[in-house]
């Protein structure tokens, strides 16, 4: 056997490929879509102080709508340095409507004349918007402009992730949040007869080895929808992020006042679980909330809102706790703290309330406090002192942690 | 005791002595040492002086020396030398003089890797500057994995790391490619058949982004004693080295005992077990509290090692945990608290495969035992170095067991003492594994015409064969990667197989835990449903092995057996490469088959006893391997003149002679070469017996076995000459239960007719 049929013993055997010999390669291939304006409602109006609620990048001061790019990629794999980006295309927002333009190489001599183009165009924005481009477009983008030796300075620039927004946003109702699902979910405009993205490569390679160029059209379209998905989702998002009242899902209204939590929202975080108190997800909405005064030292403010929680009966165990920690600590009155963990402790003992293994885990921290919490009325009754007549917090410093060196979280 | 006292007692000793074939003292040897050379950096020596290092043994100077000159080095040292500095110095030297420079090191195992880099942190530490040292692996957690890429000047990690994390990903580690000084690669002995072959690829791969970045990094390669250090590393990264083989560091005095336990039945040329006897030396080492190694040839060994003596010191008071087993399969945390107890002397007594020859930092111990021969001359040597401290007396026993090389070695103890060790052979050009990583390497960079994969051959009909596939796209003088695949994650470069199977005790049902793992080909052997599965002394019986999910459930039991499987194996023909006649109408033939391998049944053998007691029947699919052959033809003329029986039992005592013979002159690993004997061989329709290499695609073992075709027969001739028993015993042709009465008789007769 001489090498080359060893070859094909080890290996399999394929379709050759053979490109067109003597070609002379000057340019990639240049489409351009334009869609009418009313597809994306509210594109115009959009400012950076909501993006400044979505997203902690760096926003220019005077944002011009018009000057977002929204970017996607078609690749031939998954990445590492053996993986090109054969198909980018970029939409914008014009006086005339959106306009998306595609850069293709129609073979791999092409790819510096892309890149040139991106590398252009890029330069012409002042904010970037993908959908998971942090994790995938713009390292791949990076790795090509590396690996044909050009300048890759053109790429850093703010720039709005939708998946990380979007999962902040759905994750809780939707699990998977991939472009397709927030189609059809959130934008409520399924697609159809779409080329999946995993069969981009191989329809791809297909057309590198037959040339025909028909095979593309799939791709393109593809590449064109994802693009005004972008804006229309970011546009959506931005819309829900100054209104939430227009949210339906508790879900989501609950989600979003974490993802402005996030933010330092404060306020309009609150807003948004006040919301989300009337639907199913008031218990984590109604902890939040709490939480957030609590955070903020505003301690009055949280303790009513743990004692409304407990006359709707809903957050469990967790109101009655934390409604103790706020007597023993920041009242002082060991009498009521003790009230309100003999009560959490009877109900936690309700076999209705058996969630998981922390149950236990709670049963015993509250016993503790329950110990320390007679010990410490014991003690003021021996010495004669009456509730809230102790000194602050530091005068006592080994009070909030008991003998297993578990301590309440910070005040 | 201490250990001069027990040897001077055990030389007194009659009954012990009459069976040891030589007691060897190696003499004590004092330091030789050079002053700090001026390529070194002022600021080092500052650290090394806080540490007591006033001056520097030669073959560390040497070594700075070197690498200042520009040239690639191969340090050779034995265990405990103070290699590390080999590397370090001339590394931070570096860095400390360009603080841009940068440094990859390998190493074959996380285990050493992390031992390796906290000395480097300390030197570091003690100069107080900014030298930023990381290892990145699998367990690096993602989050710092950005850093290390952009700011690790050290960045250490291993060749399956750096294979599938690193070059396919190179764009992300610019820096580091930009600024590569050093290459330093430990314990290059290790990477010998498929192992080292990957590993001369990944480095071709290496080589050439380093080139496509603009930076010509140095090597610094350090070896264990080996016979052709020298050739490994220039095989490995396919360019001249500088070696440096004098060893400066002071070593105490050293007795090799050479015990060979003994015949318990003549006739049958059986011998006492090497267990029970490796078993009472440990016991006594134990007993006189002499912290000891204890080297076994199979993980089963180690666990009925480590159960005997466990059980020899076991107490109320938790004692049985100076006795310790070690092995492959143990899960990390349970190997690090293990080397940390043999260190702080909490660990009497470790029970081990060859897991620890390598540079895992356990300290100096006093014994070792070698219960049985590890194969290799170098394999014995690093197992010894375990024993044996700069100052002070130390010992290694060595038990033969009765298989034919521990034979060989404890009757001809010289072997082992005088003769260099073995090469370490390696083919970068293996088809499947050059082939695996040129796919690699035009994912990673593309290939333009006339360019070439280090020193591959064939680089053009490589290419042309990818474009033929549709892998590759040539178009304007480049080859672009045109495949969706990611090749990298298609190789593993340990063995043929990536995938491990998880060891999971299911005793406890609520709990089920993990452990430990075992590769693919060893898994039908040692996990087939009903094996007895020991870990750490304790046994569990394999209730199910779920092959595709790779996946064996144990259950803990206490039986007074273990299992023993039988492998099957059938050979295919896929081509013939060379055919020699010779000795008349005999022939040799050099070419590729296909093995297939298949576990069929187990044995139940009684501890102790080490009786059968009967057997069970192991359904698992079969498993491929393609590898390179060669093979003896006999006449038809002289397998006519022998009816069938006398045919195999003479054909049964050449290969065994033969499975003796070769390892020794082909210079390796018993286990990598493998001698089979057919009646009627499917490969030639004739009495065959054929060796190939023990791995897919072959290493070049068949390839040195034909050049060398009539001298192993000769030798093989030779062995059982000289072999004083009648009729055929373990030490030649095998034992007369095997082979009959005639056996030793007919092999002597076939390799007389072959060798005239």
């Amino acid at each position: 056997m001489n090498l080359r049929e060893k070859l094909r013993a080890v290996g399999g055997n394929g379709g050759g490929q053979k490109a067109a010999a003597g070609e002379v390669f000057t340019d990639c291939r240049h489409f351009a879509v334009y869609r009418p304006e009313e597809e994306f409602p509210g594109a115009r109006e959009l400012t950076a102080e909501t993006l400044r609620m979505m997203s902690d990048r760096e926003i220019p001061e005077r944002l011009d709508p018009r000057r977002i790019l929204y970017l996607d990629t078609e690749t031939t794999g998954l990445g590492g340095s053996g993986t090109v980006a054969f198909l980018v295309g970029m939409g914008f927002l014009t006086d005339r409507g959106f306009e998306v333009h595609q850069f293709l190489m129609r073979d791999y001599p092409e790819e510096p004349f892309l890149l040139k183009h991106v590398a252009n165009g890029l330069g012409k924005f002042d904010v970037l918007c993908t959908f998971n481009g942090t994790t995938f477009d713009v390292p791949l983008l990076e790795s090509r402009f590396l690996m044909n030796r050009m300048d890759r300075s053109c790429l850093e620039m703010p720039h709005i992730d939708l998946l990380h927004l979007c999962r902040r946003l759905w994750k809780l109702r939707l699990g998977r949040c991939n472009l397709g699902r927030l189609e059809e979910i959130i934008l409520g405009k399924p697609r159809t007869d779409d080329l999946p993205g995993s069969e981009v490569p191989q329809r791809y390679f297909t057309y590198l080895k037959t040339g025909q160029m028909s095979l593309l059209d799939d791709i393109l379209k593809h590449n064109a929808q994802d693009i005004a998905s972008l804006c229309v989702l970011l546009n959506h998002m931005a819309d829900l992020y100054l209104h939430p009242e227009k949210i339906r899902f508790s879900e989501d209204v609950y989600s979003m006042g974490r993802a402005l939590e996030r933010m330092n929202r404060t306020e309009n975080a609150r807003h948004c679980y006040r919301l989300a108190r009337k639907g199913r997800m008031s218990a984590p909405a109604g902890a939040a909330l709490a939480m957030s005064y609590r955070r903020a030292g505003e301690r009055e403010e949280a303790a009513a809102v743990w004692r409304e929680m407990i006359r709707e009966k809903r957050g469990g165990v967790t109101p009655y706790v934390e409604l103790a920690k706020y007597e023993e600590h920041i009242r002082r009155d060991a009498r009521t703290a003790l009230e309100w963990t003999e009560q959490a402790l009877m109900l936690i003992s309700e076999p209705a309330l058996r969630e998981s293994g922390t149950v236990q885990e709670s049963k015993n921290e509250l016993q503790y406090r329950r110990q320390r919490l007679m010990r410490k009325l014991k003690e003021l009754e021996k010495d004669g002192i009456h509730d809230g007549d102790q000194g602050r917090e530091g005068a006592a410093p080994a009070e909030g942690r008991d003998k297993q060196g578990r301590s309440d979280p910070p005040v | 005791m201490n250990v001069s006292q027990l040897a001077d007692q055990l030389r007194r000793d009659h009954l012990f002595m009459k069976d040891v074939t030589r007691w060897e003292v190696i003499p004590a040897r004092s330091a030789r040492t050079a002053p700090f050379p001026s390529c070194m950096d002022e600021r080092l020596k500052p650290a090394l002086e806080k540490r007591g290092i006033y001056e520097l043994y030669i073959h560390q100077a040497r070594s700075l020396e070197a690498t200042a000159r520009g040239e690639d080095v191969t340090v050779v040292t034995p265990t405990a030398s103070g290699k590390t500095m080999c590397y370090n110095l001339p590394v931070l030297s570096e860095i400390l003089k360009d603080e841009d420079s940068r440094a990859l090191y390998l190493f074959p195992t996380k285990a050493l890797s992390a031992d390796q880099v906290s000395e480097l942190y300390d030197m570091i530490e003690e100069m107080g500057v900014d030298i930023k040292t990381y290892t990145y692996d699998g367990d690096t957690p993602a989050a710092a994995r950005k850093a290390i890429r952009q700011a690790g000047h050290i960045v250490v990690t291993n060749p399956d790391m750096l294979h599938s994390g690193i070059l396919p990903h190179h764009t992300k580690w610019v820096k580091l490619f930009e600024n590569l000084r050093y290459i330093v690669i430990d314990e290059i002995h290790t990477y010998r058949g498929v192992f080292g072959s990957n590993l001369a690829n990944v480095l071709r791969r290496l080589l050439r982004l380093c080139e496509f970045y603009g930076s010509c990094p140095r090597f610094i390669l350090c070896s264990a004693t080996i016979a052709n250090p020298q050739e490994l590393a220039e095989t490995l990264i396919g360019r001249p080295v500088t070696l440096i083989d004098e060893n400066g560091a002071p070593m105490g005095e050293r007795h090799f005992v050479f015990y060979n336990p003994p015949v318990v039945n003549r006739q049958l040329g059986i011998r006492q077990g090497a267990i029970p006897v490796t078993r009472t030396i440990t016991s006594m080492l134990l007993k006189n509290g002499i912290q000891s190694i204890t080297f076994a040839r199979s993980r089963l060994t180690v666990e009925v090692l480590t159960r005997y003596l466990k059980d020899l010191v076991r107490d109320p008071l938790g004692n049985a945990g100076r006795v310790r087993g070690y092995r492959g399969g143990y899960l990390p945390g349970e190997r690090r608290e293990i080397e940390r107890g043999l260190r702080s002397g909490q660990v009497d007594a470790v029970v081990s495969t060859n897991a620890l020859e390598l540079g895992i930092d356990i300290g100096a111990l006093d014994a070792c035992v070698m219960c049985g021969y590890p194969g290799t001359i170098a394999s014995a040597w690093q197992q010894a170095g375990r024993a044996g401290r700069r100052q002070g007396t130390s010992i290694v026993f060595f038990v033969a067991s009765s298989a034919a090389i521990d034979q060989y070695i404890v009757n001809h103890p010289d072997y082992l003492l005088h003769q260099s060790p073995e090469n370490a052979l390696l083919n970068p050009d293996n088809l499947y594994v050059l082939l695996s990583h040129f796919k690699c390497a035009a994912f990673e960079l593309p290939f333009e015409d006339g360019d070439r994969f280090g020193n591959a051959p064939g680089t053009e009909e490589l290419l042309g064969y990818l474009s033929e596939e549709g892998i590759v796209r040539h178009v304007d003088g480049k080859y672009h990667w045109s495949a969706e695949d990611f090749p990298a994650s298609e190789i593993s470069l340990r063995s043929a197989s990536s995938e491990n199977f998880i060891i999971v005790d299911i005793t406890d049902a609520a709990h089920h835990r993990v452990v430990g793992e075992m590769d693919r080909f060893t898994a039908p052997m040692l996990l087939h449903e009903n094996a007895i599965y020991m870990h750490e002394g304790k046994q569990y019986q394999v209730e199910k092995l779920d092959f595709d999910a790779c996946k064996a459930f144990i259950r803990s039991v206490d039986v007074g057996y273990y299992t023993d499987a039988d492998l099957n194996i059938n050979l295919s023909l896929l081509d013939i490469e060379k055919e020699e006649p010779f000795a008349g109408t005999a022939s040799a033939a050099l070419g590729e088959i296909k093995v297939t391998a298949l576990v069929t049944m187990f044995k139940k053998i009684k501890f102790d006893t080490h009786e059968n007691l009967g057997f069970g029947h192991v359904r698992l699919p079969e498993t491929d391997m393609h590898t390179t052959a060669m093979w003896w033809t006999l006449p038809d003329a002289l397998a006519e003149k022998l009816s069938g029986d006398r045919l195999k039992n003479g054909m049964m005592g050449v290969a065994n002679l033969l499975r003796i013979v070769c390892p020794l002159y082909l210079m390796c690993a018993p286990q990598d070469v493998a001698v089979v004997y057919q009646v009627r061989s499917p490969i030639t329709d004739k009495p065959t017996v054929i060796l190939y290499d023990n791995c897919p695609g072959g290493i070049g073992l068949a390839q040195k076995a034909f050049s060398m075709r009539e001298l192993l027969l000769e030798k093989a001739l030779q062995v059982a000459e000289d072999c004083p028993c009648s009729y055929g015993c373990p030490s030649c042709v095998g034992p007369v239960g095997e082979v009959g009465e005639d056996g030793k008789r007919t092999a002597i007769r076939l390799l007389k007719e072959l060798t005239k």
